[in-house]
């Protein structure tokens, strides 16, 4: 006993030499920054009196009952004062677990982390090309200098650590606190545990993590914004908040809330049961919530169609990260953190079905009655067709997400599909194809608003050609619509400009017809001179009216616009030729020919291709 | 969480195969309807206001359990209760508003109008659920000082060490319980700056003093770094939230009174009345002149008597509270508040061995704060589950109301 009782009084000098309530001195200073020898001391110090205050329990439970109550007497007293011994270097301890986790919460550097991010693939390929060994660096490769004046005044040490990361497209914990500094906070972590103070340990870890957790969100940038803000923004602003959020949560999830995770388990692993679960979500918990604030505040944003493709990009960033969400929050406790993920991102998912939905129904009834001069290609047209462009370009995510056919045949009001035709398409390829559906059908409600049939047909046969051509661009797009319903779509537009050469030029072709020329009963010359008369002013005037007016539309596809004119010259020109080649001596020979020969057949060759050149003043017709 | 998910999910499916039975809900069916919602309303706040009796359990040992009635206003257990009150009011409500409705009703006046507001008014109550629930971590983290003050003073025999110790939290727990709102009134100018400040606090303070001070006053910076530093967000202000959602809500007039505009007016209230209880219950983002921003419905309105009677106790406490700087009015920590100093008054005294009498009235002490743990421990978690619950059931609604929206939207617009 008397050995143990010197060991112990020698114990307790050692730590009261440290109380920082009693000492000026110790007050000044701390003992992990100063000696390594005396913070072995005094660590073995706390291990002596707790040792003792263990062996006094275990002794006063097994002493004989007769002597119990003097012994107990004895026992409490000596307790109190171990007690009192712990309690001031449990309260030195605390303060010193502070002082070192304080001293290490400025090496985060998110910066580099975003750089090295965009020159990862270079440098990977590089890598496999130059090297027949491929060394798998998965790990985090850090390099750590440390200039560290070594056993001087512990204040000056700094640390400088470069980490560097291929990507953050998986898990890439660091170290937040040097392996040194973690064994210190460890061999704290046990003296603390063991002497029942544990919740001290959990309060103080608690608090300086989560305000380091606080600056290394102001580096990543992920701002204070309430939901409210968010619906107060211009989508514009959102636009580019969403491309930060998504590289600041990929950082913040991958790297950083894994080497919290990681550093809990560094430093309380194996010392007490799920105390590195409960200090992981001490951390965590409320800087998860206000990450997720954002993405949250969006997915419950107004729908409208521009926003559809940066819901797909928060969603998609959101699909990526929750295997690392799942893995990384993965204790019971931290179960909300988790669940609000999958609800954010299953709303953005909702939210991405509703607008399509709703542009499908905008497309529908988009309003405009007044005709685009020209009939050239609508914007609605133009429109709609980027944005399907853009839909294929994200076919992989809305192939998930567009699990129902659309809505078609369910209204009066709308064009009617048949779907039987097209049983091997995704859905998401039906409502591609049912855009297209329905902007036909506002396009030729719109048509019905030209006065002259003939333009509403060029209307027609252009849009829906611009959006073959639109689809045929795209070897994705062109392979969800399908060759069987571009054929058809191919089919429409030819038909109009079926219709619009037959509602134009039937007429003009009529006038070179020879029926009616005949003068009957006659045998001499056999045509009237003066209906050929008029049928060559007929034509001339038809011919002109339509140049006058047909200059002025406008087939912007060039392609195009040279095969109506060749399609419409084959008709008119043979026609016009055999016509004056058959006549134009009835006329000469007769008064002022010239009033109803104006046009030579080459004249006419050139004369067309005014036609569809989108003049905004027909151009002068040059006689001979 | 899951389970009350499934119910909701039940819960629309119902709605949305009475819709297809109700396509036509003649005026009488309204009536009665609208007059059975304010009935309900009027019976479960009634029952928050004065709680049907208990009987004590005849047991007398267990005193201290029984100091408090579990359900008295503003304990964790009535806050939780109120969020189920809620819970039931809004699905009722939705029920009236969407069920069996023609779409294109609520797209014309004055719902053009009041149906915006009340959209408007759902997205500040989501802040303020945030905001709530951050304030239940700092909660939390009281209940925590105040648990290793009880497991220090339990200690047999009591010595100076567990004394210190327990003095060391109890300093901790006091001075952040009547800091915190003081703290967020400060900071409330730029709430990032303030919770900046403290950060940087404390890190001069590891740097420089090393720690020096940390044994007397590292506590004040404990209860500094808490809940404040993680704002909703910048110049968030929680009075003004309340103060916001409530500007544009006047009880309908004329015509209107008898209509729809009355249910969506009284939904309003209450919801605007949750809010208004929760910011004032837990630690909440700035709010200096809370208990003015509420406007206090018509006395003459029955359904409304009780929750006047609620609003009227909460707004009175406040009143006082507010002087002093407090952290919330749940009444938990109201009686933690109050244990914490009359335990750093015993500590204060202590001396090995202790006085009978003094031990034996800070045993009992001991014993209520113990208590007071165990059910916050309890049923914090829980409330904030329903707190999250509450702001799922917001989303879902407003979600539901923009769909009908859209509906009567393309009902109503030509066909090109």
């Amino acid at each position: 006993m008397d050995s143990d009782g010197s060991k112990l009084e020698t114990a307790e000098r050692i730590i009261l030499r440290w109380d920082s309530t009693a000492s000026e001195e110790a007050r000044g200073k701390m003992i992990f920054q100063s000696d390594r020898d005396e913070v072995d001391r005094f660590l073995r110090a706390v291990d002596e009196i707790q040792r003792s205050l263990s062996s006094t329990s275990i002794s006063f439970a097994s002493s004989s009952s007769s002597s119990a109550a003097a012994a107990s007497a004895a026992v409490d007293d000596y307790e109190v004062k171990a007690n009192s011994a712990i309690q001031i270097a449990m309260a030195r301890l605390e303060d010193e677990f502070r002082s070192i986790l304080l001293s290490h919460t400025t090496v985060f550097e998110p910066d580099s982390l975003f750089l090295e991010e965009s020159s990862v693939s270079p440098s990977l390929t590089v890598e496999v090309g130059d090297d027949s060994t491929v060394t798998p660096t998965t790990d985090v490769a850090a390099e750590e200098e440390e200039i560290n004046s070594p056993g001087g005044s512990g204040s000056g040490r700094l640390t400088r650590r470069r980490s560097s990361y291929r990507s953050t497209s998986s898990i890439r914990e660091m170290d937040l606190i040097p392996p040194e500094a973690v064994s210190d906070l460890r061999s704290i972590v046990q003296r603390m545990v063991a002497a029942g103070y544990s919740r001290e340990c959990i309060q103080v870890y608690g608090n300086v993590r989560k305000s380091a957790m606080e600056t290394i969100f102001k580096q990543l940038g992920i701002v204070k914004i309430s939901i409210g803000d968010v619906q107060r923004l211009d989508w514009e602003a959102v636009v580019g908040k969403i491309r930060q959020w998504i590289r600041a949560a990929k950082v913040c999830i991958r790297v950083v809330f894994s080497s919290e995770k990681r550093l809990c388990e560094q430093l309380f692993d194996g010392i007490c049961i799920a105390m590195d679960e409960t200090c992981f979500m001490e951390t965590v918990k409320a800087s998860a919530l206000r990450l997720f604030t954002f993405p949250e505040a969006i997915s419950i944003s107004r729908r409208s169609p521009e926003k559809l493709f940066k819901i797909l990009d928060l969603h998609d960033a959101l699909t990526d990260m929750l295997p690392d969400i799942e893995a990384i929050f993965d204790s019971d406790s931290l179960d909300t953190i988790r669940a609000q993920a999958v609800e954010i991102q299953s709303r953005l998912a909702d939210a991405a079905r509703g607008i399509l939905s709703e542009f499908e129904n905008a497309v529908l009834r988009e309003p405009s009655v007044v005709p685009v001069p020209g009939g050239t290609i609508h914007p609605l047209t133009r429109y709609v067709m980027n944005y399907i462009v853009m839909i294929s370009d994200y076919k992989q995510t809305l192939d998930d997400l567009i699990m129902s056919n659309p809505s078609s045949g369910s209204d009066p009001n709308t064009p009617d599909m048949d779907f039987t035709e097209l049983e091997s398409k995704s859905p998401l390829d039906l409502h591609l194809i049912w855009l297209i559906v329905i902007l036909h059908f506002n396009l030729e409600e719109k048509s019905h608003h030209y006065r002259d049939t003939s333009l509403a047909h060029i209307f027609i046969m252009n849009n829906i050609h611009y959006i073959v051509h639109k689809v045929k661009r795209s070897p994705e797009l062109r392979e969800m619509i399908g060759d069987h319903y571009l054929r058809k779509l191919t089919g429409i537009f030819r038909h109009a400009a079926t219709n619009y050469q037959r509602a134009t030029w039937v007429r003009v072709l009529n006038s070179l017809r020879d029926e009616g020329l005949h003068v009957s009963g006659s045998f001499s010359s056999g045509v009237s001179r003066s209906a050929l008369r008029e049928r060559f002013k007929a034509f001339n005037t038809m011919f002109e009216e339509v140049h006058r007016t047909q200059s002025t539309w406008s087939v912007p596809d060039a392609q195009l616009r040279e095969e109506l004119r060749i399609s419409l010259s084959e008709h008119l020109i043979p026609a016009y030729r055999s016509f004056l080649g058959r006549f134009r001596g009835h006329i000469e020979s007769g008064r002022h020919p010239e009033n109803y020969l104006k046009y030579s057949v080459e004249d006419i060759e050139t004369i067309v291709l005014d036609f569809f050149e989108g003049y905004t003043t027909p151009p002068h017709l040059r006689r001979r | 969480m899951r389970p009350a998910q499934d119910n909701q999910g039940s819960f629309l499916g119902r709605i949305s195969i009475r819709r297809n039975q109700f396509v036509d809900v003649n005026n009488e069916q309204e009536q009665e309807d609208l007059e059975l919602f304010q009935k309900h309303i009027a019976d479960r706040f009634t029952e928050l206001l004065s709680p049907p009796s208990q009987q004590p359990p005849s047991d007398e040992t267990n005193t201290v359990a029984s100091v408090a009635a579990t359900d008295q206003i503003m304990s964790v257990t009535w806050l939780r209760k109120l969020m189920d009150v809620f819970l039931c009011c809004e699905a009722e409500f939705k029920a009236i508003l969407l069920m069996g409705r023609d779409p294109t009703q609520i797209s014309k006046p004055p719902f053009d109008r009041l149906v915006p507001e009340m959209l408007d008014r759902s997205i500040k109550a989501l802040d303020i659920c945030t905001a709530v629930v951050n304030g239940i971590d700092s909660v939390r983290h009281y209940q925590r000082l105040a648990e290793i003050a009880v497991a220090a003073l339990e200690q047999r025999p009591l010595g100076d060490g567990n004394v210190r110790r327990a003095k060391r939290a109890l300093a901790n727990l006091v001075v952040a319980l009547s800091l915190e709102d003081k703290e967020n009134v400060s900071g409330g100018g730029g709430g990032g700056g303030g919770g900046n400040k403290t950060t940087e606090r404390s890190w001069s303070f590891g740097r420089r003093s090393g720690g020096s001070s940390a044994a007397s006053k590292g506590g004040a910076t404990i209860g500094q770094l808490k809940s404040s530093s993680w704002s909703v967000g910048r110049n968030w202000s929680a009075a003004k939230q309340i103060h916001a959602m409530a500007t544009n809500l006047t009880p309908p007039r004329g015509n209107e009174a008898a209509g729809l505009p009355q249910p969506m007016f009284i939904m309003s209230t209450v919801l605007v009345f949750v809010m208004w209880v929760l910011t004032a219950a837990v630690p909440c983002q700035e709010r200096s002149g809370l208990a003015n921003h509420l406007p206090v419905p018509p006395k003459h309105l029955n359904w409304a008597q009780s929750l006047i009677g609620i609003h009227e106790k909460i707004g009175d406490e406040w009143k006082k509270k507010e002087k002093k700087g407090s952290a919330g009015l749940m009444e938990e920590m109201t009686r933690m508040e109050k244990l914490g100093h009359s335990l750093i008054e015993f500590a204060d005294g202590f001396h090995y061995p202790a006085e009978k009498d003094a031990a034996e009235s800070a045993t009992a002490q001991v014993a209520e704060m113990a208590e007071i743990c165990r059910r916050m421990e309890e049923e914090l978690v829980p409330l904030q589950q329903q707190i999250r619950e509450v702001f799922h059931r917001i989303v879902r609604s407003r979600a539901e109301i923009l769909e009908v929206l859209e509906q009567a939207g393309k009902l109503s617009a030509p066909v090109v």
